[in-house]
């Protein structure tokens, strides 16, 4: 495919329609919309021009920008949750127009969202497709497990989505893998999202101000995964008034802050949890076991002057597991973005950001003074992104940018001291550079068709120093051994690769209440996430493409149809299939030794996957009672050379059937519910159909040598939280300055022993000599049991 | 294992008291049945008694009432390099498919660095293994200590373990199967699988011509529950262990590697975080005929040194 044309072509269209632009005396109205409240800038507010029909929405740091032709406008200005602004102007010059939305008090209002102007929903107008949104007040009141709110748990309740089973870390997009996320927090990419081994995730709610989840028809700007992109910003702070959140659970406590720190120029916010496990653990167990853990989300802007704006983020968090005085083990993520906005003119809005993140853990024994073990991993980036919007007209939108990432891979630092000797057995770190360049154009054809094509070109440099290994060819499914080795020398490129990836998505409204869109996104992935169990441990690791691992790279076509009914509009519904195929999907042998394994790559397989679906999706918005329903039908699939005698097999969190619903029910002022039910098809998993013994050992034999042939038990769970605000009023009659609530829920009600997974296993009692060998099955559940929770929330 | 265990542990304790809500039980499953085939187990080694190799048929998998069946009517023989012959007779009297070779006064089979030929004749199929004894280091000694804490639910009582002391020979690539008696009795549970790969665990390591590490020494402890749940001591005053270090080679290394991530699970949690799919272990005996039966087991000739001790 020859790129330079197709550049060629961008920059083209961009001339012609800075010349059509400047036919006409044009003007462009620009802004910052923020909440009334807290001064905070609000991400996908609807800017919408009741003369044209036609509108933009506010970008991740609230700005918009809209050029028309002059004349007087309406403008409204709409956000869910939010009162609408209407705004006429006359346009004879260019203008500034910051707005403050105010948030609506209640639901049992029933205020209007959409108005007069019915079926202008943004799931009809938009471009965008195959994402989620999802709000954090949405999130909280979900019925969560433990009664802890979670980001990430709660991307289970949108279609598409799935996991390998309860409690496990991650999600997976569409047939992808839990390592083919890309997950953002403030443009920093977060290696383990999750605390306690994925009961909970990093993120904490009260730092978040957005969540969005990309499943499909990815834009541009984002890259380095091939499955999905999980977009967290973080909130600037409360600008107006020093503001104070808390919450007490049973497994952790919150408490944030934040404030302004300049008038009008400076906010800042500091978040905090501290998991309080250990301390419960010790009167259940004697000794030192114990596991804990913290983080700490902050962040700062400051408004240098009317055109610039710096922000400056971070997070830290540690999960501690305490095994005895002579043992450690810990590990974590640090991240930290600084971002400089700048709004070059009304039409051009640039971002920079350079963005540092780091996961590592570290597992040490220390037996006496001759015998220790000390175990360090880690993998760290540096990336800078600049990035620009240019708002060419009302019609025409151009985004372009570079992205340049350099990793610094520690796969293992490992120093024993065996009967008083010592020894290094650390490899060697591995060092990688990942660039893109990428343009995209959206552009409205005519007043019902949105096109919106761009390329993001990706390049990625396996650097030394290094070593650089050649392994033999064997059976497939078998361990590869080096067959010569290569010594590279520092910044040298040991390999390269380069993938072109298109993004395409195209909207046309068949109606006032519908449309249907389409798109087709390509993806690549250089770095690889290593885990061969069900879910990952904190030990897994991250391993560059090198010149034996060559990059995933995906293709996903998507078609879905969008409608909104009711008289408010007040409904929105959608129905979205996608095909997904893969190549050089990393896979494993059997008894593969994936940490601190100078081979590594000769126990990794490749592969390709599949997925495809259709993902149905209703949602009431407003109203006492909204809530939505999601069902998703698909099949994933994976076909390795060497597994499953090289045939395509469901992957392990392939699910038939997804089908969830959840209901928020407004009772009065103080009282509101939420309910959930999940069911899910049971996942894959392989039986053993003979056995035999050797060395007096019991082996599982698949005579079929089948892998995921058969399913474990259906998933479902029914999950119920009531929620009661504190009295607003103070008995003597004066409003209370402070805002409290409780949070009563309980999590799998009916108590079902869902299974996790089906294992086999022989017996753990000893058998006598002669006496045959006991098989037997478990069923796992995670939560096998109905789990009531309470937490108490405070705001002041 | 150093890491498994650690982990495992992890996981128990965040089963067993930070949720309290995993579970984890036993049931019923329907594995099917379908046709048996030959297994040949033959681990033999340099020590001068009757070696053994055992032919038995796979069975159903959930078949917990019957021994394996005997294989009957085969031929076993194992060759050296130079041609020689050591024939393996059928035990007609134990009737469990053992096929055994009983050495003349101080006869042992082979020598260190020599390739041995596993030829097993079955109903007109031919079956055959290949393997080479390696070298093996001296046991140096063993030693008692009382510990502290375990790690895990455990019985109150007080908690010793046995750790052995030999160096790797220098040189990479060697590797090693720790068998551990406990009075008298192999310790064979999955969970024991002692394994070293040079001095540490796994291959590509530093660790050279140096002391086996801690997790290695300490493997050789026995692995047992009370009616509770709770673990009790491995070793206890009277009680005395034989260890013994059998030479394997690096297929047989890769093999009892499989062997560990397909049977040793702990169950509950750590379901989540160490199991792997299940998958059929490899085999080094191969069908001469490459459309004939499928055949599964290992063939391993070991050089073995060994060392006993009684706890007092």
């Amino acid at each position: 495919m020859n790129i330079y044309r197709v550049a060629w072509i961008i920059f083209l269209a961009i001339i012609l329609e800075q010349r059509y632009g400047y036919t006409q005396s044009k003007y462009t109205i620009d802004g910052i919309i923020k909440d009334a409240a807290d001064g905070e800038s609000l991400i996908g507010v609807n800017v919408f021009i009741r003369e044209t029909g036609q509108g933009v929405v506010t970008n991740a740091y609230g700005f918009y920008s809209l050029t028309l032709p002059a004349g007087s406008y309406t403008i409204e200005y709409s956000f869910i949750g939010y009162n609408k602004v209407t705004r006429t102007i006359l346009l004879d010059k260019n203008l500034k127009l910051h707005i403050e939305l105010q948030e609506q008090s209640s639901q049992l209002e029933e205020i209007e969202i959409l108005g007069e102007n019915e079926g202008r929903s943004l799931s009809i107008k938009s471009i965008e497709m195959s994402t989620n949104k999802l709000d954090i007040k949405t999130i909280q009141k979900l019925p969560a497990l433990l009664g802890e709110v979670d980001i990430v748990k709660s991307l289970q309740f949108l279609p598409g989505v799935s996991q390998a089973g309860e409690g496990s870390s991650g999600f997976n997009v569409r047939g992808g893998s839990t390592g083919q996320n890309l997950v953002l927090l403030d443009e920093a990419p977060v290696y383990n999202s999750s605390h306690m081994l994925g009961f909970f995730s990093v993120f904490n709610p009260d730092a978040v101000k957005d969540v969005k989840l990309y499943k499909g028809a990815i834009p541009a700007s984002y890259g380095g995964r091939t499955s999905a992109v999980l977009d967290v910003r973080m909130k600037e702070g409360n600008s107006k008034q020093v503001e104070v959140n808390g919450g007490v659970g049973l497994i952790f406590s919150r408490l944030s802050v934040e404030g302004p720190l300049v008038k009008d120029k400076s906010s800042f916010i500091v978040a905090a949890r501290r998991s309080y496990i250990d301390v419960l653990a010790g009167p259940f167990l004697d000794g030192d076991l114990g596991l804990n853990f913290y983080d700490i989300t902050l962040k700062t802007n400051y408004t240098l002057n009317q055109k610039n704006r710096l922000y400056v983020s971070g997070y830290l968090g540690r999960d501690n597991f305490s095994l005895s005085d002579d043992a450690i083990f810990n590990w974590g993520n640090k991240t930290a973005t600084v971002r400089l906005n700048t709004i070059v003119s009304s039409k051009l809005f640039a971002n920079f950001s350079g963005v540092y993140s780091n996961y590592n853990y570290r597992l040490g024994f220390d037996q006496d003074e001759s015998n220790s073990y000390d175990w360090n991993s880690s993998i760290s980036n540096y990336l800078f992104k600049p990035d620009f919007s240019y708002y060419i007209s009302e019609t025409s939108e151009l985004n372009f940018g570079l992205e340049a990432t350099y990793f610094r891979f520690n796969p293992s630092r490992t120093v024993g001291v065996t009967n008083g000797e010592t020894v290094d057995n650390s490899l060697e770190l591995k060092y990688a550079l990942e660039s893109a360049a990428y343009i995209n154009h959206k552009l409205k054809l005519s007043p019902r068709a949105d096109v919106s094509y761009g390329l993001r070109l990706s390049h990625f440099r396996y650097l030394g120093a290094g070593t650089a290994y050649t392994y033999n060819d064997t059976i497939p499914g078998k361990r590869r051994s080096v067959v010569s080795e290569k010594e590279y020398g520092s910044g040298q490129t040991i390999a390269s690769y380069t993938t072109p990836e298109p993004r395409i998505s195209f909207k046309y409204e068949t109606d006032e209440n519908s449309s249907v869109k389409a798109s087709y996104t390509r993806t690549s992935q250089y770095i690889h996430f290593i885990s061969n169990t069900t879910a990952s441990n904190p030990l897994n690791v991250w391993t560059p493409s090198t010149n034996n691992l060559k990059p995933t790279v995906s293709n996903q076509f998507t078609l879905g149809y969008f409608r909104t009914l009711g008289e408010k509009s007040q409904y929105e519904a959608s129905v979205e299939t996608y095909y997904r195929t893969s190549e050089n999907e990393v896979d494993y042998i059997n008894g593969a030794d994936l940490l601190s394994n100078r081979y590594l790559e000769g126990d990794l397989l490749n592969g390709q996957g599949r997925a495809y679906g259709l993902e149905v999706y209703a949602q009431k918005k407003s109203g006492r009672l909204s809530g939505w329903v999601s069902y998703t039908l698909s099949r994933s699939e994976l076909k390795v050379n060497g597994i499953n005698r090289g045939k395509w097999y469901p992957a392990r969190y392939d699910q038939t059937h997804n089908l969830k619903v959840v209901g928020i029910l407004e009772i009065n002022k103080r009282w509101s519910a939420t309910a959930d039910f999940v069911f899910t098809t049971g996942t894959p998993t392989t039986y053993p159909n003979q056995r035999y013994t050797s060395q007096g050992i019991l082996i599982p034999y698949n005579s079929t040598n089948a892998r995921n042939d058969v399913r474990i038990s259906n998933y479902h769970r029914l999950d119920l939280s009531l929620r009661m605000e504190g009295k607003t009023i103070r008995r003597n009659g004066k409003t209370r300055r402070n805002h409290d609530y409780w949070v009563f829920s309980v999590y799998n009600i009916y108590a079902r022993k869902n299974a996790f997974s089906t294992y086999f296993s022989q017996s753990d009692d000893r058998v006598a000599t002669g006496q045959p060998l006991q098989a037997e099955a478990h069923k796992v559940s995670i939560i096998g049991t109905m789990v009531p929770s309470v937490s108490y929330n405070f705001k002041f | 294992m150093l890491i498994r265990q650690t982990i495992y542990i992890l996981f128990l304790f965040i089963g067993t008291t930070a949720l309290c809500i995993s579970c984890d039980d036993v049931i019923d499953v329907d594995t099917g049945t379908t046709e048996a085939i030959l297994n040949v187990d033959a681990w033999i080694n340099n020590k001068s008694e009757t070696q053994t190799i055992s032919l038995t048929l796979t069975q159903d998998y959930f078949d917990n009432k019957s021994l394996p069946p005997a294989v009957s009517g085969a031929s076993v023989t194992v060759t050296d390099e130079a041609g020689q012959v050591y024939i393996f007779q059928e035990d007609t009297l134990s009737r469990d498919g053992a096929y055994r070779w009983r050495p003349q006064s101080n006869e042992t089979i082979g020598s260190v660095g020599t390739r041995y030929t596993l030829t097993v004749y079955y109903k007109s199929e031919v079956f055959i293994a290949t393997s080479q004894m390696e070298r093996v280091p001296p046991m140096d000694s063993i030693t008692f200590s009382k510990q502290d804490d375990l790690g895990g639910p455990q019985s109150d009582e007080d908690f010793y373990q046995a750790e052995f002391w030999a160096k790797d020979i220098a040189g990479k690539g060697d590797t090693y199967w720790i068998r551990t008696y406990k009075n008298g009795s192999l310790l064979n549970k999955s969970s024991e699988l002692n394994i070293a790969y040079d001095a540490a665990q796994s291959a590509g390591s530093e660790f050279d011509g140096v002391t086996f590490i801690t997790p290695v020494r300490t493997g050789i402890n026995a692995n047992d529950e009370d009616e509770d749940g709770m673990r009790v001591s491995s070793i206890d005053p009277g009680d005395s262990i034989y260890v013994e270090i059998h030479s394997v080679t690096e297929a047989s290394f890769n093999y009892l590697n499989e062997v560990i991530t397909q049977t040793d699970r702990n169950g509950g949690l750590s379901e989540l975080f160490m199991s792997t799919p299940l998958a059929n272990v490899s085999s080094n005996v191969v069908n001469l005929d490459g459309n004939g039966s499928p055949v599964v087991g290992f063939f391993n000739v070991a050089a073995v040194s060994g060392l006993g001790k009684k706890f007092r």
